[in-house]
């Protein structure tokens, strides 16, 4: 019994996979082509209720789609004779399949344990163009983390197709506008499990993660003035820890988890100063007249990436973690802020004016191959996934600031929550497993 | 004849006496201090009533004068007093849920605007915050938090360092004017606080603003 309350897994590998495996998909590249991928009609062993196959079957399709590397073809468009073809093909009739319309085939099943409770799931990967089997994996766990590892299968495709692991236990937190204060929330990468962390109707903004993905750091005005604190992902153990006189914001941590780079106002201006994790030994790092603002580091920790408006305009330039060799990095606009550096450590993202609105921009950390990403609405606040390649940010394009997600070169950019508005400033979490 | 012209001499010199010596002397000797008493008297008297008038006259003026200005301290105890009535007639108390303390809004301490991404006092607010410092002068224990706001555009930490500044450059200014540093603090609310939550130049003029609110009475 105890085995099924603790989340676990348990990989078979049915065949050795392919010993050269191909790279469907350069996700590096400035523009790819979606794989069309075929998902066939899940089999419901024994007595596991369809119900239960259908939803899995929904998830499996939601999440392969989000990733946005795949064009899922649902068995509801295949041609009559394989719409309902259940369970796991043989290789020896992989070639009938290519009618589907994909190139790439996931079929599987599911069985629920007599018990009730205990869920297996069964699944296989095959290239259709090639006709060959790519993979076949058997998890087993509690019906309780059934969506957990609905995405494990998804993150498991990812990693086979593109080369690298997906993003499938990651988390979002962002925050809400609630009259006129605003709380912080969380929710599954994919917009599932929305929670709200904070309920204190202060002005609770900008959250980022710890480096260990166990509590949310944020700024908020409980005490009348912007202060950072922490609290855990259940909303409890609110902890105060870095109230200097003025701004506390937008923190960043340091790849090495020691020191946070954040804009204090000790001195009646926005600075950036370095802290250590437990908010203590403030040391400044920008000098001059500016207004210093949303320090990000590079993932290597040898360099922080701000905005200062010592030129006249707010502009994103780079310094050592020392504060040392300041260099300007954007020079097209007069408006460029937010910076966020990818975990790639090669891009840069950033809110920039271009015309009349805001947008989020990359710009590779050494200045060059400015790229626009997004066109509709004003968008801000770009956050990188743990694995840089995608992008979340907020956007008014519908109406209300929402929360949207995209890949890292623009594509497939979708809103992440059904919420109406009042949505802004998203944080990526590390992978949460 | 020789008797004659000694009679003659004898003479002379008797007049000469008494025109040069005797008869003056004798005439002041015997005249002046009748006249010196009746006049002394009489100006010693004329003096003393010149002097008591003037004595009176001073004291009535004192008196006037302190009774002007004892009508004019209390004029300017009921003005003060006015003054303060209508300031604290003024004060709106403001408790916000979810941030500590209660602040007073006053009507006779008025916001100044910014433009977009600036945070220099405009000429024209200038006045307002002479005005401002007016107020804060003639009640010395007020204490006021300047608050900067921002206009909804641009991104929000980037808006809190501009708000902070904004906050920073009206104390400054104030500081300038004489109110003493210790009376005054500041906080950035960046764009989280718009007056008018509407989207358009006017709600964003109006919503890029030092607001002033009273931390102590």
């Amino acid at each position: 019994m105890i085995k099924y309350l603790v989340y676990f897994l348990i990989f078979f590998f049915f065949y050795l996979p392919s010993a050269e495996a191909r790279v469907y998909l350069d996700i590096n590249a400035p523009a790819f082509v979606q794989i069309p991928i075929a998902l066939s009609k899940w089999k419901s062993v024994e007595k596991t209720p369809p119900t239960l196959t259908a939803k899995l079957y929904e998830i499996l399709s939601e999440n392969l789609t989000f990733s946005g590397f795949f064009k899922v073809i649902d068995y509801s468009q295949f041609p009559s004779f394989l719409r309902d073809r259940e369970g796991v093909p043989s290789t020896l009739v992989l070639r009938e399949w290519i009618s589907s319309g994909g190139e790439i085939l996931l079929a599987g099943e599911v069985a629920l344990k007599p018990d009730g409770l205990g869920l297996v799931l069964t699944c296989h990967l095959m290239d259709l163009i090639e006709q060959k089997h790519l993979f076949g994996k058997r998890y087993e766990g509690h019906l309780q983390n059934f969506r957990g590892m609905v995405r494990r299968i998804a993150d498991e495709v990812v990693l086979h197709l593109t080369g690298e692991r997906g993003v499938h236990s990651t988390k979002i937190a962002y925050a809400v506008q609630q009259g006129t204060g605003k709380e912080i929330f969380t929710t599954d990468f994919d917009g599932a499990n929305v929670k709200q962390i904070t309920n204190n109707q202060s002005i609770n903004i900008s959250p980022v993660w710890t480096p260990n993905g166990e509590q949310i750091i944020f700024t908020s005005y409980l005490k009348r003035n912007p202060d950072l604190y922490a609290i855990d992902l259940e909303g409890k153990n609110l902890r105060r820890f870095s109230f200097y006189p003025g701004l506390n914001v937008a923190p960043s941590w340091s790849p090495d988890g020691k020191r946070i780079a954040l804009m204090l106002g000790m001195e009646g201006k926005s600075d950036i100063y370095l802290i250590d994790a437990d908010g203590k030994n403030p040391k400044k790092l920008t000098t001059g007249h500016g207004n210093e603002a949303s320090p990000t580091w590079s993932p290597d920790g040898k360099r922080i990436a701000f905005v200062s408006d010592r030129s006249g305009s707010p502009q994103i330039y780079t310094m050592t973690s020392e504060g040392t060799d300041v260099r300007r990095l954007t020079f097209e606009g007069n408006y460029n802020t937010n910076p966020s550096w990818s975990p790639r450590g090669n891009r840069i993202a950033f809110c920039g004016r271009v015309g009349r609105q805001f947008h989020i921009l990359t710009i590779g950390a050494d200045g060059s191959g400015l790229q626009k990403l997004t066109h509709l609405g004003n968008n801000e606040g770009p956050s990188w996934a743990p694995d840089g390649r995608y992008l979340a940010f907020s956007s008014t394009r519908t109406g209300g600031s929402k929360i949207f997600m995209m890949n890292a070169n623009g594509s497939n950019q979708r809103p992440l929550t059904s919420a109406k508005g009042g949505e802004s400033s998203p944080a990526w979490s590390i992978r949460l497993e | 004849m020789a008797r004659t012209k000694g009679c003659l001499i004898i003479l002379f010199i008797l007049c000469f006496g008494i025109i040069f010596m005797g008869c003056p002397k004798k005439t002041v000797v015997k005249e002046e201090p009748s006249l010196q008493k009746e006049d002394t008297a009489r100006l010693d008297a004329e003096r003393a009533a010149r002097e008591r008038e003037a004595r009176e006259k001073e004291a009535r003026e004192r008196e006037a004068r302190e009774r002007e200005a004892a009508r004019v301290k209390e004029e300017e105890a009921r003005k003060e007093e006015a003054a303060r009535k209508e300031f604290e007639r003024s004060l709106v108390a403001k408790k916000t849920p979810g941030i500590e303390g209660e602040v007073f809004e006053s009507s006779l301490l008025k916001s100044i605007h910014f433009d977009f991404d600036r945070y220099d006092i405009r000429p024209g607010d200038m006045e307002i915050l002479k005005e401002n410092a007016a107020l804060l002068r003639k009640f010395p224990n007020v204490k006021v938090q300047i608050e900067g706001h921002c206009d909804e555009r641009g991104t929000a930490e980037y808006n809190l360092a501009l708000g902070e500044r904004r906050a920073n450059s009206t104390k400054n200014y104030l500081v300038s004017l004489g109110i003493s540093t210790g009376r005054l603090s500041t906080i950035s609310y960046g764009e989280e606080r718009p007056l008018d939550p509407r989207q358009n130049e006017e709600a964003w003029a109006k919503n890029r603003r030092a607001q002033f609110m009273i931390t102590a009475k």
